[in-house]
């Protein structure tokens, strides 16, 4: 675990003291460096097939390709998908926030989870249950049927994969936000009221600020999911850059639709780049004094029907889906094999906490060093690791797939590398995660410890990891939640005969067999709801 | 659910049938296909080792009649690796029973979806473990053969199979059959208003915004693969357009057409036989019945099929695995659980389906010719439907 700082213990001694400074814009210490270095390059392995086979296609066709008008239409559609669904996560995630840690809204606990598990729920059963509830005679327009309702409007293309989308991937702005509000100094606020500015002058000239890198980091994290999400697209008919990739795969265009991934790759790094600029110069939080909370009084109703009909729709409507399939049971012929078995819950659980531990173990040099040092390498290899979220998991499983079978075939469909792809996928949770923490670590703290004669590492471990603790929690508890619900890199790389709840959700839905897909469904959604509570309760907040 | 009961012989009644049905099959299975029962002299003749699954099904009961058992095949022993494009839930139970008829022998099977198996075939190149690749469709069992990743399979595999459901090289072999069809709800139409004709689709003004496709799916480039071989691409484009205007509804799989169907989402569509079975099975009583078009590429008959890999090191036992999913109980199986066609003679449909030969495909095109799905895609996705 520690390991990966004991490296130039000694001779490191003489950086650690500038680098203390989380301002200091001295280089990190060698080892580190190379720590970080490592990680970032590992993860942006797989971008390796992509060059290679995108290479085949040939640099004329290659141009021809990516400028016709339809690839134009598709990107130009993706562009407004992400910019939609992150403004509209946004403006979920940042009330709800602030409605659960800055005022008296009644059930604040309740509603703090209730509003948080939409995160647990694969987008693409999301989707499905969307579709099935709100089609013209879908399962809503039955039960409405008595009151007259004939039909109802179709919730098909961008408007119902941004709603989709919206729904599932808020909750990262609302735990980054959440965050942020609950360290910050609320006498600032008390401060500008009473210099007689208006509640929302208050929020807006003192709270915006403070709040504003959180928000970017979980706007960040809403943006490349749904750059990189399949399944919505695909079940909500609307031509998004994955679809588009998904038909080309789906005809053996592997060569077009590498070079599909990569122009993907290059919008992401535009989003990278962005968030870097708007996060801006980020504060180092001390220690949060709570004041008062905002009293609701007529505001109280309105602001549980807010909260009560996003968790509603996000939660109930899939959850009433599964239910009405578990009824329904198991209706069909030749279903028997899809039985449940608790090895699947077992192997679902076992990889997704291998993935959270190995992506500690990575995310550490990279989130140190790119929170305490001002640099190329430390900037880079932070952002780097973000690529591999945005790529989607198809990709990076056949990639690895490649470079499995190529280099490493004593590895290829084992755990190993499976849990490799998983940290791939997922390893910028942790980072994004650990850094804030590292940021709100008071570096007098670790330099007191020093004074004390500890090595640099000593003091970082009896120190500062012990501070950093609960955000090192929260990021492996988002990496497991993340790699419990991921499916495509899965299918290509677990060991042949290896099942996992997920496997079994798309074995069933996918031949239609429902009732067979609810159990591990639903069973997928407690364990992930568990991992949940962990996120939410890690900031020392009881949650009863 | 009551447990399968796999109905397995007795060791000393197989080894005694296996001695004389390995005699019987080195001298090569040929009389089989004029539905004689053949070979295997045990006192009940070529007597079937019992039904795989349940025995049962929705549309009531039957025995085995016709093919070659799994006891008139060669043994397997050894352990084998299977890329199964088809789902577990559809040949999960069959697999099961093959490697349970055999003590040692081991059959691993890797579920994903077709497509993405050959990707994933292709991508791992020499290092491929597969032995067996079985697949939901002949394009994707043609684009392995082009590209060189498969062995011929030996004569008296092949010669189970009727030639048109075959590989012309013998590089791979059906091992059911699935017809497309025009699923359509029967609260909204009859048997009158369904066109005959796929090209008088579009001009039905009646079905407007009521007819729903999967153009994703395989077997509907398949369906469109057939439209290009028979008539060109000049009025399959005006066919997909026609659709378009029409205001077609597009599904992610034809399951989900057949679903909307039923439940008067939408009335009328084009899927593959089964969905309607399966549709049925689960719920009796929906409005919900199959039409054919006549002669046309709206009634191409298409195959699930395997093939063997060249990454196998025992093509042998390979060959001989694809063998039993030619078997009589394999076949009967189809039938029986997944309501497609056997392609060996002697075993017929179950459902509300005509028999093989009393189906109408259109003549001159054959199935190699619908693995080409590359070109179909870029015309798809030219006309928008993709």
């Amino acid at each position: 675990m520690d390991a990966e700082h004991a490296p130039g213990t000694d001779d490191a001694a003489s950086d650690a003291d500038d680098s203390s400074s989380p301002f200091g814009g001295s280089p990190p210490p060698l080892g580190l460096s190379l720590a970080s270095a490592t990680v970032a390059a590992l993860v942006l392995l797989p971008l390796v097939w992509l060059v290679r086979l995108a290479f085949d296609v040939g640099v004329a066709e290659a141009v021809a390709l990516s400028t016709r008008p339809e690839t134009l239409e598709v990107f130009a559609n993706s562009a407004a998908l992400v910019v939609a669904v992150t403004a509209a996560s946004i403006l979920v995630g940042v009330p709800l926030a602030y409605l659960t840690v800055r005022t008296d809204l009644p059930l604040r606990q309740f509603w703090t989870v209730a509003v948080s598990l939409p995160l647990v729920i694969p987008s693409y059963i999301g989707a499905f249950a969307f579709v099935t509830a709100f089609g013209p005679r879908g399962a809503l327009q039955r039960l409405l049927a008595p009151l007259g309702v004939e039909s109802l409007p179709r919730l098909y293309g961008f408007v119902g994969a941004t709603l989709v989308l919206t729904l599932y991937t808020y909750p990262y702005v609302y735990i980054t936000t959440r965050a942020a509000l609950k360290s910050m100094d609320t006498t600032l606020v008390e401060a500008a009221r009473t210099l007689r500015h208006s509640r929302w002058e208050a929020f807006r000239r003192v709270t915006v600020p403070q709040i504003r890198p959180a928000v970017a980091a979980g706007s960040l994290f809403v943006a490349l999911y749904t750059l990189s999400d399949f399944g919505t697209p695909a079940i909500m008919r609307f031509d998004a850059f994955t679809r588009v990739i998904f038909v080309e795969f789906n005809s053996f265009g592997r060569d077009f639709a590498a070079l599909l991934s990569l122009q993907l790759v290059a919008v992401t790094l535009l989003i990278l780049a962005a968030e870097s600029r708007i996060r801006g110069d980020e504060q180092v939080y001390g220690g949060g004094r709570a004041t008062d909370r905002v009293r609701l009084g007529r505001w109280k109703l309105p602001a549980l029907g807010f909260c009560g009909s996003v968790a509603g729709l996000a939660l109930v409507v899939p959850l009433a889906i599964l239910g009405t399939w578990f009824v329904r049971g198991a209706s069909n012929v030749g279903s028997e094999t899809l039985a449940f078995d608790v090895s699947y819950v077992l192997n679902s659980v076992g990889v997704a906490a291998a993935t959270a531990a190995v992506a500690a173990v990575f995310a550490l040099p990279v989130a140190y060093v790119a929170a305490h040092h001002r640099g190329t390498v430390a900037t880079l290899a932070e952002r780097a690791t973000y690529v591999g979220y945005a790529v989607p998991g198809v990709v990076i499983g056949l990639a690895l797939v490649y470079l499995g079978t190529s280099y490493a075939r004593p590895v290829y469909q084992t755990l190993y590398l499976l849990v490799f792809a998983y940290v791939v996928r997922f390893l910028p949770q942790a980072v994004g995660s650990l850094r804030a923490s590292f940021l709100r670590v008071d570096p007098k703290l670790p330099e007191a410890a020093r004074t004390l004669g500890r090595t640099p590492s000593g003091a970082f471990r009896s120190v500062t990891l012990p501070l950093v603790a609960p955000g090192l929690l929260g990021g492996m508890a988002l990496v497991f939640l993340t790699t419990m619900k991921e499916l495509p890199a899965t299918l290509f790389l677990a060991p042949t005969g290896f099942e996992t709840l997920v496997t079994r959700v798309w074995s069933a839905y996918s031949q239609g067999y429902f009732g067979r897909a609810a159990v591990p469904a639903l069973i997928l959604l407690a364990v992930s709801g568990l991992s949940m509570l962990v996120i939410v309760s890690q900031e020392g907040y009881d949650v009863k | 659910m009551e447990r399968n009961d796999f109905g397995r012989p007795t060791r000393r009644r197989l080894v005694a049938t296996g001695v004389t049905a390995g005699i019987a099959a080195l001298a090569g299975c040929n009389g089989l296909l004029d539905g004689e029962s053949s070979g295997g002299d045990s006192e009940n003749g070529s007597q079937a080792i019992g039904q795989i699954g349940s025995g049962r099904s929705p549309f009531g009961e039957r025995s085995i009649e016709g093919g070659t058992s799994m006891t008139e095949m060669p043994d397997l022993s050894g352990e084998l690796t299977v890329y199964s494009g088809r789902g577990e839930a559809l040949v999960g139970e069959l697999v099961q029973f093959i490697d349970d008829l055999y003590d040692d022998f081991s059959v691993q099977v890797r579920y994903a979806g077709s497509s993405d198996l050959v990707n994933q075939i292709l991508t791992e190149g020499d290092g491929s473990p597969a032995d067996v690749f079985y697949s939901v469709n002949a394009g994707s069992l043609g684009t392995l053969a082009e590209e060189g990743r498969t062995v011929a399979l030996p004569d008296e595999v092949l010669e189970l199979v009727r030639e048109e459901f075959r590989d012309p090289d013998g590089q791979w072999t059906g091992t059911s059959g699935r017809a497309r069809t025009v699923p359509y709800n029967t609260d909204q139409w009859s048997a009158s208003d369904i066109p005959g004709d796929i090209y008088a689709f579009p001009d039905a003004e009646r079905f407007a915004d009521q007819v729903g496709w999967a153009p994703t799916y395989g077997s509907f480039q398949a369906f469109v693969t057939a439209m290009r071989v028979l008539k060109g691409d000049q009025r399959t484009r005006e066919w997909l357009q026609g659709m378009l205007d029409l205001g077609v509804q597009e599904y992610t799989d034809e399951f989900l057409v057949c679903q909307a169907i039923a439940d008067g989402e939408i009335s009328v569509g084009f899927a593959n036989h089964y969905y309607i079975q399966r549709v049925l099975a689960g719920r009796g009583e929906a409005p919900l019945t199959t039409a054919f078009t006549n002669g046309d590429a709206g009634s191409i008959f298409n195959v699930a099929g395997a093939c063997t890999l060249d990454t196998t090191d025992n093509r042998e036992l390979a060959a001989n695995f694809v063998r039993h999913l030619l078997s009589a109980e394999a076949q009967d199986y189809f039938a029986r659980e997944t309501f497609e066609y056997p392609l060996v003679s002697g075993v017929d449909p179950v459902g509300d389906l005509p028999r093989i030969d009393e189906l109408n495909p259109p003549e001159g095109v054959d199935l190699t010719q619908l693995a080409d799905l590359e070109g179909t895609v870029d015309l798809m996705r030219d006309v928008g439907v993709l």
